[in-house]
């Protein structure tokens, strides 16, 4: 899901990516190298990604992920029910609480 | 998903994923050199940062594979790629398997014909044998006479069919010589009843089982030999005992009946016995019971409801006539199949379940092989592990070999079995019925394929999980220092289920030989050396009454008369024959009823008959020529017959009255003259039958079987013997002319056949058993070398540690012995159920067989022992 979110704002190549996510979210979030690449393929293989070969601004050679519609319909769906599912714990939290304020 | 361009794409895929992961380590080491840390240690610290990039390449890639199919594929390259690298452990492990799957699927196609395969027509589950349920004694199934056989065939709504057959012989004439051909004498309906439709013409009618109807289906085999195969058959007459019988068809090519059994090759109805031969037709003695019956249930009919409703009607005529059906009020119905399958069943599981015993002797070695190279192989699985590859996939790297290994194994094990059904089956032939038709075919492919599953499994099992619970990396660390211990003790538990297992199958093995020894050596009551018996189809007019005598004793002069030849005689049934005529008696001081008299085997002979066949008189006198139909009725009686009927008394002299009777013989009290030794009727029965002997002259059935005692050779004067024959009468052929010790040779082909199995399969088990204990000491002395070497440089002695090994294999055996005697103590008793004669006693059987184990032992652990004892102490120090 944030892979798909972050590509969402802009195509990007995998080492960049891992970079990014992590200082989307502040040093928060370290995706693993090992578990990202792996994702990627997941990813290319439902046709949510499109990759492509291209050459860096310092001259490197990048695949570049860019999402597809249906990874964007994808992550919506993703978030909306991720949304629900955080709204829920929000409410379980909330009502634990409630009986001390009643 | 569409696997197939993915397949075409995967090499592109693969690199793709590699050159990303490649430039992602160099780009986080470029920007780590940027920061100002050394080119060198920014490349490290990039790689240690990123993990396992093999791993990830791989976990990448998979995502895109039909990963278990592809793997599997990888897998068996290396698999092949290891076994080649390894052949002495290849050759070990496909050669044990072999021996095992091979042994298995060879007596598994034997099964496979004799026990498991329907019988050879349309709905054959509907198929039951009928007889009647005899409940003197021991409840047993009894034949069928006629009066009975059309009861139930008339009163029942359970069958479509029930069919009567016996068996008799025709004496063909007048195309070609005269042959003796084996036949069958049937009601109307066997070819109805099996559904079967005849190759040529039909079956019967019901209207040809009347008194002077004569047709005649022949047999497949027959119309091709005797009659070119002629398709104008049906309606010609042939020569049938020299009485015209007109053909009506010609049965199917693979045509068998009774069930299974080739040989007879003509059918005729039941007409034959409604002729008044006796004082009375065959088909209205209700006493005489010599039919054999099957019957086709009606669909949807149980056998439990076709028993039930014949039981009825046996019960009727109990109650109508007690003196001929009180002993047997109740039918006995059974699968028709059975029938075919007799007390072979047994004896052929019991192979089975033998056999089945190697193959687990063969899979602890195997599985023994595969924990000593994966303990070998440590080093190898943690460098893999620690370049990537997951547990899991090397366990299942692991499984795969094993797997490849099976195949390999039964590969060559049905090659092996192919190459063995023959054998075994020409050394059966004969004594199990149906062993003919087993062969390596379909169902027994299926099943050696499903054995390679089940010892992959077996002896996968151990080094697998054995390789899921150490630390992979640990030998890394250690150098190989090896840690044979742990292993050690698994290996030691199999080498003990194999000594365990190799001694029940030894012990079983000694069992049968020891009974079949005792079978040869005990007294057949007579002398079969020099012995020549055979048989003389008789024209029909001759059979009637006394009519043959005089042939009979032509025959017997002309052959006396041969050169070589000291006596001839003629009886029926001659010894081995088997209980061919069982018949029951009234003795004088304890008259009973008809339905509770005693009964007995009965014979019928000729004077010389007992010199001829060599059974020794013991007390009175034998048959002389005066004993004919107008002196005194008497009999002879043999040794187990007086034992039996009078025991503890002075039998000569004691008067029975026997129900045998023919035209022109007095009834009546019989006086016992003499007394003779038990010759065998059954070679394989346990004690000898008692049997009473008649004069032929004073009982004159027709035929009896010829016996010639020759000085020389006994196979040489069979061409004189036909010589003799076809002078007197051109017409009636000479059959079944054996010499006596072959028939008696035969009659021991069954328990040759089930000993000399076993004792191949106790050999293989014992050689595998010494394999296995071999490459576990073997394997333990070279892991210990060094331990062994530092004892040595310490000062112990050559002897000490000869000890030293062999105490290992002492403990082992021991174990082996304790688990396995009470495992052979089981298996005798079973195999008392299929053996004849326990001569030597059981508990000596299982000691002996412990004591071959002991020894195979010892030799098996000396080697490694000597190995050890002679181990330089400075070599062993360096050897790591």
């Amino acid at each position: 899901m944030m892979v798909l979110r972050t590509l969402q704002r802009a195509p990007l190549h995998g080492y960049a990516l891992a970079q990014q996510i992590k200082r989307l979210s502040n040093d928060l979030l370290q995706i693993e190298e090992g578990s990202l690449y792996p994702a990627l393929q997941r990813m290319l293989k439902d046709g949510w990604l499109k990759a492509n070969w291209d050459v860096s601004p310092t001259g490197r050679r990048i695949r570049v992920y860019r999402i597809t519609p249906a990874g964007a319909r994808h992550l919506e769906k993703e978030v909306s029910s991720f949304e629900r599912m955080l709204e829920g714990i929000r409410f379980v939290l909330d009502g634990n609480q409630s009986p001390e304020q009643a | 998903m569409n696997i197939i361009p993915q397949i075409f794409q995967r090499r592109k895929i693969d690199r793709d994923v590699a050159d990303e992961i490649a430039s992602h380590i160099e780009e986080r080491a470029a920007e780590l050199a940027a920061q100002g840390m050394a080119p060198a240690d920014a490349l490290l610290a990039a790689r240690r940062q990123f993990g396992n990039a093999t791993l990830t390449a791989e976990q990448s890639r998979a995502v895109w594979r039909w990963a278990p199919f592809e793997e599997l594929l990888a897998n068996l390259r290396y698999a092949v790629r290891q076994l080649r690298r390894a052949p002495a452990f290849a050759t070990a492990g496909i050669a044990t398997l072999a021996l095992g799957i091979g042994a298995n699927t060879a007596v598994f196609s034997v099964v496979n014909a004799v026990v498991l395969r329907p019988l050879p027509f349309p709905e054959p589950g509907r198929l039951v044998s009928v007889a009647s349920r005899n409940t003197r004694g021991i409840p047993h199934p009894d034949q069928l006479s006629y009066p009975e056989f059309f009861a139930l065939r008339r009163q029942n709504a359970a069958f479509e069919h029930i069919v009567s057959y016996r068996d008799t012989s025709m004496a063909l004439s007048g195309a070609g010589d005269a042959v003796n051909v084996p036949a069958q004498i049937v009601s109307w309906d066997l070819f109805d009843a099996l559904r079967v439709r005849p190759a040529a013409g039909r079956g019967f009618r019901p209207n040809e089982e009347a008194r002077d109807q004569r047709v005649v289906v022949l047999g497949y085999r027959l119309w091709h030999e005797r009659f070119a195969a002629d398709a104008s058959i049906s309606g010609r007459t042939i020569l049938l005992d020299r009485e015209p019988y007109t053909v009506v068809g010609v049965a199917p090519r693979d045509f068998a009946f009774p069930f299974e059994n080739p040989a007879v090759q003509l059918w005729t109805t039941l007409a034959i016995d409604a002729r008044s031969h006796t004082k009375q037709p065959l088909t209205e003695q209700a006493g005489s019971r010599f039919l054999q019956a099957f019957g086709r249930l009606r669909p949807g009919v149980t056998i439990q409801r076709g028993q039930t409703q014949l039981d009825s009607v046996a019960a009727k005529l109990a109650r109508e006539d007690p003196d001929n059906y009180a002993a047997v009020a109740g039918t006995w119905i059974t699968p028709a199949v059975d029938s075919v399958i007799g007390d072979a069943r047994r004896p052929v599981l019991i192979l089975l379940g033998a056999v089945g015993l190697v193959l687990l002797i063969a899979c602890a070695n195997v599985a023994n092989l595969l924990l000593a190279r994966t303990a070998e192989r440590e080093r190898e699985f943690a460098v893999r592990a620690s370049i990537g590859a997951g547990r899991a996939r090397i366990v299942r790297q692991l499984l795969t070999e094993s797997f490849f290994l099976a195949i390999a194994g039964s590969a060559a094990g049905v090659l092996l079995a192919i190459a063995c059904v023959r054998a075994v089956t020409r050394l059966a032939a004969g004594s199990i019925p149906r062993i003919e038709q087993a062969s390596v075919d379909a169902p027994v492919l299926a099943f050696s394929v499903a054995l390679a599953f089940l010892t992959t499994v077996l002896f996968s099992f151990a080094p697998a999980v054995r390789l899921a619970r150490i630390e992979l990396i640990s030998p890394l660390k250690e150098a190989a220092r090896g840690n044979a211990a742990s292993g050690g003790r698994l290996r030691g538990a199999f080498v003990v289920v194999q000594i365990a297992l190799g001694l029940v199958l030894l012990s079983g093995a000694g069992f049968l030989a020891s009974s079949f020894a005792h079978l040869l050596r005990r007294d057949a009551g007579f002398r079969p050396e020099g012995l020549l018996t055979f048989s003389i189809g008789m024209p029909n007019e001759l059979t009637r009454g006394a009519a043959h005598l005089p042939f009979e004793s032509r025959v017997l002069d002309r052959l006396r008369a041969l050169p070589g030849v000291t006596s001839t005689a003629a009886g029926v049934p001659m010894p081995l024959a088997g209980h061919e005529i069982i018949l029951s008696f009234n003795i004088e001081e304890r008259p009973s009823s008809p339905s509770n008299r005693p009964y007995s085997d009965m014979a019928l002979v000729t004077p010389g008959y007992f010199r001829t066949i060599g059974i020794p008189l013991l007390e009175g006198r034998e048959f002389t020529e005066t004993d004919d139909g107008q002196s005194e009725p008497v009999l002879v009686v043999n040794r187990a017959f007086a034992d039996k009927f009078f025991p503890g008394e002075r039998v000569i002299g004691k008067r029975i009255e026997p129900g045998a009777t023919a035209d022109g013989v007095r009834g009546g009290m019989r006086e016992i003259v003499g007394v003779v030794a038990n010759a065998r009727q059954d070679p394989l029965g346990a004690a000898p039958d008692a049997i009473y002997y008649y004069a032929e002259k004073q009982l004159p059935w027709c035929c009896l079987h010829y016996a010639v005692r020759t000085s020389g050779s006994a196979a040489a004067i069979q061409s004189s013997i036909r010589a003799v024959v076809a002078q007197i009468d051109p017409t009636a052929p000479v059959y079944n002319i054996h010499p006596m010790e072959a028939s008696l040779s035969d009659a021991y082909r069954g328990p040759r056949f089930q000993m000399l199995l076993l004792g191949a399969f106790a050999v293989i088990a014992l050689l595998l058993t010494a394999v296995g204990l071999y490459g576990v000491l073997g394997y333990a002395v070279l892991s210990r070398t060094r331990e062994i070497g530092v004892r040595v440089a310490l000062g112990a002695n050559p002897s000490a540690v000869l000890r030293l090994v062999l105490r290992q294999a002492a403990v082992q055996v021991a174990c082996g012995i304790a688990l396995g005697a009470s495992g052979a103590a089981a298996g005798n008793r079973l195999m008392k159920t299929i053996v004849y004669a326990d001569a030597i006693p059981q508990s000596f059987l299982v000691f002996a067989a412990c004591v071959v184990i002991v020894i195979t032992a010892t030799a098996a652990a000396l080697i490694p022992a000597k190995r050890a004892a002679s181990v330089d102490p400075v070599q062993a120090l360096r050897s790591d």
